[in-house]
């Protein structure tokens, strides 16, 4: 049997003890709750495992509508496209399902699925795909067959690949519209290097000679039992779903020769940490990206540095970086830094904001403030006490029934392991300031900084009339003009 | 919205369906004695409760002047109320009186400058350069007057009182026609979340409102001017509407955001932040009778406004012509044909989302990672068949007080987007003379029930369209929203193509990447 999620629930308001006419608090701190007993739900308790051993997550709830959202996860993506093919796994992605299978024609295909209200999608990214359906209870057997016949025996309809092809030479056409999309590919090609897959982009030429091969071949890569998960929830017969899975996907075994796909290469590449400006004519405004080595989730450190990320930047309006640029200065619309997970090789600590072009340089030299002042000085305890009290009070929240299925597949497929959030709150009371200031040290460390900033150039470098100083003086780093890359052929330009 | 969710790494969930349709869904209405609605839906899946009120206000209340305004208290409501924010109310009361006081100064400086400006003498009343020496001595004043508010300050207070008590998603959002002011509260903290906001409804102080209109400036760039086509969408809306306040941008006009005061913000708060114009909702897990009492107890403290808000008598002329907007900008080229229609409650605002549905196909039938799926009478013939565009879509969107069906496509790499202008009037004028047909139709009803399922699938989903119906009229339209579809016919999806989606209705965007040649004259259309 799949459990539901233990919880036990006081609710209280306990028969409205604040009567009427007593006055009312002026403050929160005068009020009580009633408490709130909450047990992170177990991986074990939601999977289950076909013949084949793919594992399942399964969350089915009588309460909800008679609605089945289904979905095959694969491990594999664009670390697996050959050279000079970029954009394969992408357009792959989408062609799992826009392309018909051997079965039944796409354009049937659309039109059965339009009768029904139902849905088949598809999509495949940097290290993993997935196709999902979504359709009435009544109408499951019918969509899953077309679901697993275009997982299993894709058509790839060329004149809907020609389609795909179109839109991927259109997306690419956009790629210097906006200052966002310029830093966001610059960034990879200063961390990972140019030749990484995360930082390589398709070209005209590569997306042009993708073919229906190319398509099928991929496909074979990918379709190894070892690579998939599935989670599923709605209301539905588990039995009858279960029987279904079994007779398809469960009952898939490897092609002889066949291997699970590999693990995502790490890149090779000694970063050059420095400012890097590319220059945007006309841009309102700058869009600033850094980032600094991290560490990976599985490190001992990942409680601290959590903490120490959410005080800098994680914390939304709570955080230094936005009470200081946002609120006291008027500097940006938002500041953030986030922690990349590394599932795959260390992550990063990473942050960003859009300003002014003027501006950029003082909000800079605002930040580096900010960070600095966390290496020096112990945060007070006080303080660090109501971030974790916040942590561990919302985490409830992360863990509806249907968040909690996608969550343990989604771990799966990444290999962290199952019950990895079992005892995170436990983890997260006990870090202590000097953890932080700790974490602060080893991870906000400016001589390894690489900084991007996109906007119009010569007024980045210059700074702002009424806060004086130039961009060059924030850091003591080699700054550096980056050409903007050609949309077509990725060569700088 | 107060905060962007620009790279915002949330996971998308996966979520299932209630089982909720038009006779089941529980929603128990309660009104408190100051006029203010409460809407509540109990569900107890999960410890949380999606909490909300929205004031029926947006955009659409300003004039020329003071546009921009009504987005501004999504960012003054975090700012904290009398007890909230500061460690030192009086003196802070004091030093906002002062500040005022200043900008009133400022202003009277400004205004020599921007006469100068009208009369060519200098270019940019803004540029720091032209300042007059009085001008910046206020300024070095008001400075100093924002430092020492400052050290008095509690920063971002109601932000760390929610965060430590476990709240997630705190925001707010501003359209044309309604604010909204979200949170999700652990199931124990109802009681957290009347108090702070009744709080802020009874007591706000609006503190650091003159450098806010720096961060709505920053948001402005951030939002619209930044974005490749954002300066001509907006010239666009302000062409389509002659009279309508729909014609301005939520966010407001650059000079009309560094000219706000607080007291025209005092005055707006007043008028429109009334418990009779506003409505709040929760869903999630409680009791609604101890919710209702709570809510007695905390939001009947606050006076309703007598007077009620005025009403928005301006009505959008009939367009006399078609209007055409001829644009060259760094983004996908594409072209927007947008009609005049009605507003979302009108009685054929479901023939238009069938209609819609039919031209383009169902609104679920759109990929994430990808482009749509070519379906509906257009992603049919421009796809598929002529292979001309990459992406149809349509959108029946009606808003209060007006409404608008917009068509939209992207051309083939190195092809106009005017070509596709024929083709699209051509399926158009087919429908207006031969119909639909029942498949059609009822694809079309189909896809809005999944719609209308999907708007009720977790609480904070249900909380905010529960929320955009009473803003536009009341919760009622949404629940019978599965009926009035099923009353839509072949004659009215007819119907409605012949009257709205006509040539002197429409207004068409062609936007081309600079040096593309430019689209050539409208074709004949037959």
């Amino acid at each position: 049997m799949f459990g539901r999620i233990a919880l036990s629930l006081v609710i209280g308001f306990s028969s409205l003890t604040w009567l009427a006419g007593q006055a009312l608090p002026d403050r929160p701190e005068k009020l009580t709750y009633p408490p709130l007993v909450f047990q992170v739900p177990k991986a074990k308790d939601y999977s289950a495992k076909l013949k084949n051993n793919i594992p399942v997550y399964i969350s089915d709830d009588d309460a909800i509508a008679p609605i089945v959202n289904l979905a095959i996860h694969w491990r594999g993506g664009k670390y697996m496209e050959p050279e000079g093919k970029e954009g394969l796994a992408n357009i792959f992605g989408a062609q799992i399902s826009q392309g018909g299978s051997l079965k039944m024609d796409i354009a049937k295909q659309e039109d059965r699925l339009e009768d029904l209200a139902a849905n088949i999608s598809s999509r495949c990214g940097d290290a993993s795909g997935s196709i999902s359906m979504r359709c009435m209870e009544k109408d499951f057997k019918e969509v899953f067959e077309m679901m697993i016949d275009s997982l299993a025996q894709p058509a790839f309809a060329q004149d809907r690949l020609d389609i795909a092809k179109r839109s991927a030479r259109e997306e690419m056409e956009q790629l210097n519209d906006s200052v966002v999309s310029i830093a966001q590919y610059l960034i990879p090609q200063l961390m990972m290097g140019e030749n990484h897959f995360m930082a390589k982009r398709p070209t005209t030429a590569s997306i042009d000679s993708i073919t229906r091969e190319d398509l099928q071949a991929f496909h074979e890569r990918v379709m190894h039992p070892s690579n998939f998960v599935v989670s599923i929830s709605g209301n539905f017969n588990k039995k009858m779903v279960m029987d279904r899975l079994n007779a398809t996907i469960g009952a898939m075994r490897p092609r002889k020769g066949s291997e699970p796909s590999p693990k995502p290469p790490a890149p090779d590449f000694a970063r050059k940490p420095g400012i890097y400006i590319a220059d945007k004519t006309n841009a309102p405004q700058s869009m600033i990206m850094w980032a600094l080595p991290g560490m990976r989730r599985s490190d001992d450190d990942w409680y601290a540095a959590t903490l120490m990320n959410f005080i800098l930047g994680g914390g939304s309006f709570t955080s230094k970086l936005m009470k200081k640029i946002r609120s006291d200065e008027g500097l940006t619309y938002g500041i953030y830094s986030f922690l990349t997970e590394g599932a795959y090789w260390t992550g990063d600590v990473m942050g960003y904001s859009q300003t002014s072009n003027n501006t950029v340089a003082y909000l800079l030299r605002l930040a580096v403030a900010e960070m600095e002042a966390l290496k020096n000085t112990p945060i007070p305890d006080a303080e660090l006490q109501t971030v974790k009290d916040g942590m561990i009070e919302s985490f409830p929240s992360r863990w509806g029934k249907m968040a909690a299925v996608n969550t343990f597949a989604s771990e799966a497929i990444a290999g962290w392991p199952e019950d990895w959030w079992v005892n995170y709150r436990e983890k997260i009371q006990a870090v202590t300031p000097a953890d932080v200031q700790r974490m602060a040290r080893r991870l906000l460390d400016m001589e390894k900084i690489i900084l991007v900033v996109v906007g119009e150039a010569d007024k980045i470098e210059a700074g702002d009339h009424d806060r004086p100083g130039l961009l060059k003086d924030v850091l003591p780093l080699p700054m550096q003009r980056l050409p903007l890359r050609d949309p077509n052929t990725g060569k700088p330009m | 919205m107060i905060r962007s969710l620009l790279l915002n790494f949330v996971v998308a969930s996966i979520l299932g369906f209630s089982p909720l349709d038009a006779q089941s869904l529980p929603v128990r209405e309660h009104t408190l004695k100051n006029g203010m609605k409460v809407l509540l839906v109990e569900r107890h899946d999960e410890p949380t409760i999606a909490c909300g009120w929205v004031a029926k206000v947006g955009s659409v209340n300003e004039r020329p002047g003071i546009t921009g305004l009504a987005h501004i208290f999504e960012h003054m409501m975090f700012k904290g109320t009398k007890s909230i924010g500061t460690k030192d109310a009086a003196r802070d009361m004091e030093i906002n009186d002062m500040q005022d006081k200043i900008q009133a100064e400022i202003r009277a400086e400004m205004s020599l400058l921007r006469e100068k400006q009208r009369r060519g003498e200098i270019k940019n009343m803004m540029d720091p350069s032209v300042r007059t020496p009085r001008l910046q001595e206020l300024l070095d004043e008001f400075d100093k007057l924002v430092k020492e508010q400052r050290e008095l300050i509690v920063k971002d207070e109601l932000w760390k009182i929610y965060q430590t008590a476990g709240a997630t998603n705190l925001n707010a959002s501003t359209s044309s026609d309604r604010t909204f002011y979200i949170i999700q509260i652990p199931s124990n903290k109802l009681e957290l979340w009347a108090l702070m906001e009744s709080d802020r409804l009874i007591n706000p102080v609006f503190r650091e409102f003159y450098s806010e209109r720096s961060v709505i400036l920053e948001e402005r760039r951030q939002t619209l001017e930044s974005r490749p086509d954002g300066l001509i969408d907006e010239a666009f809306d302000a062409m389509v509407w002659m009279a309508s306040p729909y014609q301005w941008e939520v966010i407001g006009w650059p000079s009309d955001i560094t000219h706000m005061t607080r007291e025209s913000a005092n005055e707006f708060f007043a008028t429109y932040y009334a418990p009779n114009n506003i409505t709040a909702i929760l869903v999630g897990d409680f009791k609604s009778d101890a919710a209702i009492a709570l809510m007695e107890k905390y939001f009947e403290r606050i006076p309703a406004n007598p007077k009620g808000v005025p009403e928005i008598t301006t009505e959008e002329p009939r367009q006399p012509a078609q209007q055409r907007m001829i644009a060259k900008a760094e983004t996908q080229p594409n072209i927007n044909i947008t009609f005049k229609t009605v507003p979302s409650v009108h009685k054929d605002a479901p023939a238009l989302t069938a209609l819609a549905s039919i031209l383009t196909g169902a609104p679920t039938s759109r990929f994430a990672g990808g482009a749509a799926r070519p379906s509906g009478r257009l992603g049919k013939a421009l796809v598929l068949e002529q292979k001309l565009a990459t992406l149809t879509a349509t959108y029946a969107y009606g808003r209060k007080y007006e409404g608008t069906f917009i068509v939209y496509a992207t051309p083939v790499p190195d092809q106009s987007p005017d070509a596709l202008e024929p083709v699209i009037f051509g399926e158009i004028q087919k429908i207006a003379r031969d119909g639909v047909t029942d498949q059609e139709l009822t694809r079309a009803k189909n896809a809005a029930l999944m719609v209308f399922y999907m708007q009720q699938e977790n609480n904070q989903g249900l909380r905010n369209t529960l929320a955009a119906a009473e803003a536009a009229g009341t919760y009622k339209d949404f629940l019978e929203i599965p009926n009035k579809l099923q009353a839509v016919t072949k004659e009215d999806v007819q119907r409605v193509a012949q009257e709205y989606l006509v040539e002197e209705r429409s207004n068409v965007l062609l936007t081309t990447r600079p040096g593309a040649p430019s689209p050539s004259q409208p074709q004949e259309v037959n």
